[in-house]
């Protein structure tokens, strides 16, 4: 950072005109060279921001400990996104939510995301408006990087977003909330010193299964054809707070199951199984093995029981004569037999 | 879970039926009146779950910030017209249609149609306020992937195309294979039955059945019907240079012995004597003349000699 300090308002820079030497720009976190086609000589511009600063949206992303490799990823993916956003170390498992309205607070953001990871499986995501505003907490699922090789696309580095929005997120209140918060978290402000001033990639937000779908695509052309980026995931609503990092619940998704009762249900569906097939073969032995009534007269008696006369029992005391075996005369074949016919 | 009745009984509160089912418990629910005879479903409660609508509306009116389309750029919108399903002539998805989440290509086409209508819908209103949406080719700025990042990936995307493409190759000689297989075969069978349609012609005019000689003609008939021009030039080439002085050498082959038969034709023919030969006549002194180059055979020497040279 150069010594040179911008005064708020930024009235010293709102009359700079672009440089023509190749000097880099001073007061400027990030300075853009690029080539002017017409003139041979490197302009670098003025800071993008020129005191047009205004939406001063920060977000803060970090998460708990005990992350795995993905969720580590994905966080880092999400800085690269966002060029609005600031990096935290790990928070300890053991300090209260509300802790993070501190940490966002030291570092002058309005808007938190946290990534909670339990029992190194699953992921839950906290989104926020820090000092007063809603949170709203998801479980994460279907995590996609940046760095997988089927996210073909890619992007300028801090560029701003298009967001797009299911019609879905009008139709009831707390998606609409929850669209709130999302257009105010992922939407890069204008003007922002690390953002790149072409608009090249869009996030898009779909309400599908009683879930959102997150997906981050490269417009490549002007007829609107265009490539995943990455990275993706699915977000799980569980419950949408007044407060940040707590206060009243405003809503509870009916249709959320924690993925302890679900792995617990696959568990129980497979001991019943098992349990039933063993009812089935104790029942089975002991019928095998109970005492068996002998019945006096059999029921079964009479069923071959032919009312017909007897015959009277021969029995022969010498062997019988052998019969001669007759052999078989052949007439010709068969064709001269019938013909003789 | 809770034992909740299949006819709901009037004033009747689940929440005091929390006991396990036991014979007993239920005996003495039966006695209460609690329970009416037919079948009794064991239903889960349903969970209750806050909906604070009005909470949730005035949070959103607090919380929300009324910044310009060009601050947010955010859009709301239907997919765009789903092409692919119109070409293939499947009516496209309605409109609100709950999209399958676990048809994995549909889904994602949703998605990407949504996107699409975004971008078109988008597009005129970021020119409208100057902002640019195309990289000019000179502009060199840090990107989200790294460019060792996207050679990765687009080795693999050509060793994948290759490994189609080989087995692609592999596939089509398999089959030429097939086929020039199944094609020999059946030219095989074709001459194979001509010489039995032949054969049978023959033996047909031999025993007197027919006195037609079109059979010896066949050959030459059917090619002047079908197209002439093709079997000349295939006849042109007949059989082989090699071929034809083979059959000039060692004959037609055939049946070697049963040639000589002592009949009474055989017996009477006397077309190859020879008087000369026979009688002896012009004896010496006729062969004197040519002698010695007729059958001279060499001495023993110029013999051993010869053999030991070839």
């Amino acid at each position: 950072m150069a010594a040179f300090k911008r005064k708020r308002g930024g009235q010293t820079l709102v009359g700079k005109k672009a440089k023509k030497v190749k000097i880099v720009a001073d007061g400027a976190d990030a300075s853009i060279e690029s080539e002017q086609e017409n003139n041979n000589e490197i302009t670098v511009p003025a800071p993008v921001s020129g005191g047009k600063w205004t939406n001063k949206e920060r977000v803060l992303i970090f998460s708990s400990r005990g992350i795995n490799f993905r969720t580590r990823h994905l966080m880092q993916d999400l800085r690269t996104m966002m060029p609005h956003s600031k990096a935290d170390t790990k928070m300890d498992r053991k300090d209260k939510l509300f802790v993070i309205n501190e940490v966002c607070e030291i570092k002058n953001c309005n808007k938190c995301l946290f990534f909670e990871a339990k029992k190194k499986q699953d992921l839950y995501m906290w989104i926020s408006n820090s000092p007063h505003g809603p949170s709203a907490k998801f479980l994460v699922q279907n995590i996609h990087t940046l760095a997988e090789l089927k996210m073909t696309g890619n992007c300028l580095k801090g560029s701003r977003p298009l967001l797009s929005f299911d019609p879905k997120f009008d139709s009831e209140p707390q998606y609409a909330l929850l669209k709130e918060l999302f257009t105010q978290t992922f939407s890069t402000p204008r003007y922002h010193p690390k953002s790149q001033p072409f608009v090249d990639h869009v996030f898009t937000f779909t309400i599908a299964d009683n879930r959102i779908w997150f997906r981050n695509y490269q417009i490549i052309e002007e007829d609107a054809s265009l490539v995943e980026i990455g990275p993706r995931f699915v977000l799980n609503l569980i419950k949408i707070f007044q407060g940040s990092f707590g206060g009243p619940t405003l809503f509870e998704n009916p249709d959320f199951k924690s993925p302890n009762m679900h792995r617990r249900e696959i568990r129980l569906a497979a001991a019943a199984k098992v349990r039933e097939k063993q009812m089935v073969k104790e029942m089975q032995k002991t019928k095998r093995t109970e005492a068996k009534t002998d019945l006096t007269t059999d029921v079964t008696a009479d069923v071959f029981r032919t009312p017909a006369e007897e015959k009277p029992v021969l029995i022969e005391t010498e062997p019988p004569v052998p019969r001669v075996a007759k052999k078989k005369k052949v007439n010709g074949y068969i064709r001269q037999r019938m013909a003789r016919r | 879970m809770e034992f909740v009745e299949e006819e709901e009984q009037l004033g009747f509160d689940s929440d005091e039926e929390k006991s396990e089912l036991s014979d007993d418990e239920l005996q003495e629910a039966f006695a209460k009146g609690l329970l009416k005879p037919g079948m009794n479903v064991l239903v889960a409660k349903a969970k209750k779950s806050t909906n604070n609508v009005e909470g949730l509306k005035q949070c959103l009116a607090e919380f929300r910030k009324d910044l310009p389309w060009v601050e947010s750029l955010d859009m709301t919108n239907l997919p765009a017209e789903d092409l692919i399903s119109k070409a293939d002539g499947q009516a496209p998805a309605g409109v609100n249609e709950d999209i399958n989440a676990d048809d994995d290509f549909q889904r994602e086409m949703f998605f990407y149609r949504q996107a699409q209508a975004t971008v078109l819908g988008s597009l005129p209103l970021l020119k409208k306020h100057n902002i640019a949406t195309k990289r000019p080719d000179d502009y060199f700025a840090e990107m989200a992937k790294t460019d060792q990042h996207m050679q990765k990936i687009r080795k693999k995307l050509i060793s994948k195309q290759m490994i189609m493409e080989r087995s692609e190759k592999a596939k089509k000689l398999r089959e030429q294979r097939k086929f020039g297989k199944k094609v020999q075969i059946e030219v095989m069978q074709k001459r194979q039955k001509e010489k039995k349609a032949m054969m049978s012609a023959v033996k047909k005019y031999q025993k007197g059945m027919t006195d037609k000689l079109d059979f010896l003609e066949g050959d030459q008939k059917k090619p002047k019907d079908a197209g002439q021009g093709s079997k000349k030039a295939a006849n042109k080439k007949g059989p082989n240079a090699k071929r034809k002085f083979k059959d000039q050498r060692f004959g037609f082959g055939g049946k070697k012995s049963g040639k000589k038969w002592n009949t009474k034709e055989s017996h009477n023919d006397v077309s190859s004597f020879r008087a000369k030969v026979a009688n002896a006549k012009g004896g010496k002194g006729g062969k004197k003349g040519k002698g010695g180059q007729q059958n001279k055979r060499p001495g023993k020497s110029v013999r051993r000699k010869m053999k030991s040279r070839s």
